[in-house]
């Protein structure tokens, strides 16, 4: 049994504020639960599925600029900067 | 004992373009947010694109530092939230499955000691932070995202340094290979940082951040040894924790601890299947790297007889070790070694010197074709590459212009002499019976004629006329 | 009122294989059937809500065509096909909200490389459709824009999470739609609409604009009316893409050759996981007469028990919830999102503000995304996940041996009420178990209607190997060949 304390402490790694705590917790907790099938089925071969591409195929060493104007299209700040919260 | 352990970050500022998109990797030239695209900036819906030729020099730095690099490399996700960070992820390395980072256990010799390097990976810059003013006032942090994606190379090593001297000349080696390699400019501000966590007589772990150039690394290294021993001598437990470099105080500070340990979640990234390197390509990379310092100085001082001195200052700088392959001949090598390591400097030592420098291989080697051949005496030599540093004329334009030619021919160089022997008529009569004084004639006839008196050929016709007197 | 919906469905109830056949020989402009979709459009959108927004320009657009089409110049494969496009995928100029608060005002500035595809063979965009929030969900009931409803029952769910795209295609809204499958959202709404759904094999088609949830595992996926329409749309968006170094290279290959091929000597695996305990009645019945029709046909059926089958859901939601808290990280508003100004706050503060404004389905998904794989869980959780999946694919590989297809209901229940299973989450990760075992193993899948059961659709679900959409589309349409459905009620 998971206890609440982690999975408050997991929402706050992911920047999720939990207001309404009891129905959030308790959903989670009933979902984990369920999760843990997974400790009955086995699992012998530790390889895992990976797509593989090769070295030639990758993206060539080009610059290519994009429009200087994209920032406008997102939040800026006098044209310019992006704002962000102030850090503490 | 001391142990001290680094963890280097370096980026690839001569490649075109970013890790993930197309992007100018050296973004220092750009107004504020305009080097940007979808991809590094994180926009719903974009997808990352490896930069094929970070891979190839990434895996050149981990072979140059002697490291095992594997045949398949993959890519995680390091999550946590930072505003200078547009995914709230960082697209980095991570040794989870196996060896899977570009380099691992690879080896450097510093002053005979040897420095693992535990492993080297291959990752994204974030963005950059600026605070509006100083005030209370200020409620914002403003981002730069121009330098996010940029591309980075992260070298960790083993704690196998024993002082802060060592480190240093570990950093000096490590500029000069990936200037060497040609993958990074260590003098562009930002290139190379720094981090180094370091512990004494088996005592807690220090990490040092934050730390901005590499003389200053050398300092905080200092500075923490001599804390860290003076707590030690008082019985006081040395807290393991991080600590900033002060740059103003050349201190460090203790950083606020957080009150979480962070927890990056890493998992693989799968926008980025994993890539193959073939033992082909190994093998071409390995046969086009370039020549190491070491060995070009060896070969300096092996094949063209230049002295140990020259070597050392030639092949340690790429620059200058460039400029050196590709004017000399077997013939000319040793006098152009020369000219670059002793008349060059000074014209030809800072960033823009050499950018703006107008001088080219070519020039070099008819620099020393002309003083080998005596057609121009080597003060002649000085001036002319003084003016070929700022005008890029030919050699033969300037000998002309500034009538640095030998005076070869016999009876202007006569005249010369004639009025000379007008002028000393006491060193005259001398010089019949002392050689030194003959000298002093010599040097005469060169002050007169600015240095283009061609000495061998005035010595003799002194003598003659001495003779015939 | 019946009058009219008849002339409607005359005029709109036409596959796109039959619109082209008109608009190439004249008997149909590309404006009167876009005007006519628009109509159609306004008429139902009170009833359905299945767009989120939509195309000002189509008739403009249509009107550009129809002008070529007379200048005798080229024109795209599409011919003006009017088409929807689910808002998770991004289109250049128009709103792209993922039918999220936290996306509300967002443009991107570029395509799509499946709706730049579209539009180079001159398809006409309708609009974007509604779908559950970030495509979290199975009954576009987690839309911050409301629920869609489904045309054949409006009290019911259409499916999800991309149920607005499978309304619109069922209700005539538009002649097709793109949709996006993580976990069943294009095959499961499309059972619950009546049409053809179709889910890629990963990488077949371009995730480059695509909004990510959970990247290793979601496919862009067509939704049409018929199963030649199906493919001739997967012709336009399939193929390797340079933006997209997960897509592969299929060589080309033409889908809508060769539909009529039939399952002659196909040997098809009835997956008895999905085929017996848990299934409704009528789903289970509508289940043994598709699998008797194919026998019919000539194809060899036999059960295949897939006894991973039952770890599947817990395996995909473990995996899929990790991706999707890193996928939705970038969510803090600070680049792009809502009107929300960050003077006054700090850091934490601030997006802990901004990230309250996803939904219930999102902020659950993010919480388990973040728990699974963290520190002290993760090996019990989310590298047992990454283990069970290369069992599952490793199985499904080995069915392969024995299999040409794999044939299951789409859904093991019926649709359900608006508001019935919204509030146990836990209940609707369920009705995913049999779509999801193509999700994680790559696979390609499809949902065939198949029938109507107290008003209310059943869709049959056909599975087949990786890159084998070609076998995949020939049993669909030799299925579909069987039924004979009546038209949509509204």
């Amino acid at each position: 049994m998971v206890k609440r304390e982690e999975i408050v402490h997991a929402a706050n790694l992911i920047k999720i504020d939990l207001e309404d705590h009891e129905k959030y917790i308790e959903q989670v907790e009933k979902i984990l639960n369920y999760f843990d099938i997974l400790d009955k089925a086995s699992a012998e071969s530790e390889a895992f599925v990976t797509q593989e591409i090769s070295l030639d195929k990758l993206r060539d060493d080009k610059h290519v600029p994009y429009d200087e104007k994209l920032i406008l299209q997102l939040k800026n700040y006098k044209g310019s900067f992006v704002k962000a919260p102030k850090m503490v | 004992m001391t142990k001290i352990g680094l963890e280097i970050h370096c980026q690839l500022t001569k490649l075109e373009s970013k890790l993930f998109c197309s992007c100018k990797a050296d973004y220092r030239s750009f107004d504020i947010n305009t080097n940007i695209c979808p991809v590094c900036i994180g926009l719903p819906g974009s997808l990352p694109l490896l930069n094929k030729m970070a891979v190839e020099k990434g895996t050149m730095i981990a072979l140059a530092l002697g490291c095992k690099t594997p045949q398949k490399i993959a890519f995680f996700r390091k999550n946590y939230f930072y505003p200078d960070l547009p995914k709230n992820f960082q697209i980095t390395q991570y040794n989870a499955y196996g060896p899977t980072s570009i380099g691992n256990d690879g080896k450097v010799l510093i002053e005979n000691k040897e420095i693992r390097i535990r492993r080297i990976q291959l990752e994204e810059d974030p963005g950059r932070l600026v605070y509006e003013g100083t005030s209370e006032k200020t409620q914002l942090t403003l981002v730069d995202y121009n330098r996010a994606g940029t591309p980075l190379v992260e070298i960790v090593t083993e704690p196998d340094f024993e002082t802060p001297k060592q480190v240093r000349l570990f950093l000096n080696v490590l500029a000069d290979l990936v200037e060497n390699l040609g993958v990074s400019d260590p003098s562009l501000e930002g290139a190379l940082r720094v981090d180094g966590n370091i512990s004494i007589d088996k005592g807690n772990r220090v990490e040092i951040k934050n730390v901005g150039s590499f003389r200053d690394i050398e300092k905080a290294l200092h500075f923490e040894i001599t804390r860290q021993q003076s707590l030690a001598e008082r019985g006081i437990p040395i807290p393991a924790e991080t600590r900033h470099w002060d740059e103003a105080r050349k201190i460090t500070v203790s950083a606020r601890s957080k009150e979480e340990e962070q927890d990056y979640r890493y998992f693989l990234e799968a926008d980025i299947p994993w890539i193959l390197i073939e033992s082909s390509v190994i093998d071409r990379l390995k046969k086009n790297m370039p020549e190491s310092i070491s060995s070009k100085k060896e070969r300096y001082i092996k094949k063209y007889g230049i002295p140990l001195q020259v070597a050392e200052v030639l092949s340690s700088d790429k620059f200058y070790s460039d400029l050196f392959e590709q004017a000399h001949n077997e013939k000319n090598a040793k006098e152009i070694a020369n000219i670059i390591t002793t008349d060059l400097k000074g014209f030809a030592d800072t960033k823009e010197q050499r950018e703006q420098l107008k001088l080219t291989p070519k020039h070099l080697s008819d620099l020393a074709d002309a003083i080998m051949n005596n057609k121009i005496t080597r003060n002649s030599g000085k001036i002319a590459l003084q003016e070929i540093v700022k005008t890029g004329k030919h050699l033969s334009e300037i000998i002309s212009s500034l009538d640095l030619g030998h005076v070869d021919d016999e009876s202007s160089l006569s005249k010369v002499i004639d009025e000379v022997f007008i002028e000393e008529q006491e060193a005259v009569s001398e010089a019949k019976n002392n050689s030194d004084t003959i000298n002093y004639l010599v040097g005469k006839v060169m002050r007169k004629t600015k240095g283009k008196a061609n000495p061998t050929l005035t010595l003799d016709i002194i003598k003659k006329k001495l003779d015939s007197q | 009122m019946l009058k009219l919906q008849r002339w409607y469905k005359m005029n709109l109830g036409i596959t796109a294989t039959q619109y082209l056949e008109q608009v190439k020989n004249g008997s149909l402009t590309v404006e009167e059937f876009t005007a006519k979709t628009i109509e159609r459009i306004n008429k139902v959108e009170g009833s359905l809500h299945a767009y989120i927004s939509l195309n000002d320009n189509a008739i403009s657009q249509a009107k550009q065509i129809d002008k070529k089409l007379k200048a005798k110049e080229k024109v795209g494969a599409c011919f003006g096909m009017p088409i929807s496009i689910k808002d998770n995928i991004c289109t250049k100029g128009m709103k792209t909200t993922c039918a999220s608060k936290v996306l509300e005002n967002f443009v991107a500035p570029y395509d799509a490389t499946v709706v730049s595809k579209l539009k180079s063979q001159d398809a006409i965009i309708t609009g974007k459709t509604n779908l559950d929030e970030f495509a979290m969900g199975i009954s576009t009931e987690f839309s911050y824009f409301g629920p869609s409803r489904n045309p054949w029952n409006t009290d019911y769910v259409p499916g999800g999470s991309s149920g607005g795209s499978a309304v619109s295609v069922s209700a005539l809204e538009c002649l097709a739609s793109l949709g996006s499958d993580t976990g069943g959202s294009v095959r499961n709404p499309a059972s619950f609409c009546s049409v053809v759904g179709l889910k890629p094999t990963y990488g077949l088609v371009s995730r480059y604009g695509l909004i990510s949830y959970a990247n290793s595992i979601e496919q862009v996926g067509p939704i049409a009316r018929t199963v030649e329409d199906t493919a001739f749309i997967l012709n336009i968006i399939s193929g390797i893409d340079s933006h997209d170094n997960t897509s592969v290279d299929n060589g080309k290959i033409d889908y809508t050759k060769d539909l009529d091929t039939g399952v002659e000597g196909k040997r098809i695996g009835i997956i008895s996981e999905m085929t017996g305990e848990g299934v409704d009645k009528q789903v289970a019945s509508a289940t043994s007469k598709a699998i008797s029709k194919f026998q019919d046909l000539g194809a060899e059926c036999s059960e295949i028990s897939l006894d991973s089958v039952k770890y599947s859901v817990a395996t995909y939601y473990i995996i899929a919830t990790t991706e999707a808290g890193s996928n939705l990280a970038r969510y803090d508003n600070i680049r792009y999102g809502f009107d929300f100004d960050v003077e006054g706050y700090e850091f934490n503060a601030y997006i802990s503000k901004a990230r309250k404004n996803f939904g219930p389905e999102v902020t659950r998904r993010m919480i388990l995304g973040s728990f699974v794989p963290s520190a002290g869980y993760v090996g019990k959780y989310f590298l047992k996940a990454l283990k069970v999946r290369s069992k599952i694919k490793y199985q499904i590989e080995q069915a392969f041996k024995k299999f040409d297809l794999l044939i299951a209901p789409t859904v093991p229940i019926l649709p359900f009420k608006i508001g019935e299973k919204v509030d146990d989450p836990l209940s609707l990760y369920l009705l995913d178990i049999n779509t999801i075992i193509a999700n994680l193993s790559g696979i390609p899948a499809i949902s065939v209607p198949y029938e109507i059961a107290y008003g209310l659709p059943i869709g049959m679900q056909l599975f087949a190997n990786s890159m084998q959409e070609k076998t995949l589309l020939q049993a669909a349409r030799a299925l579909e060949k069987t039924t004979n459905l009546p038209g949509v009620p509204i």
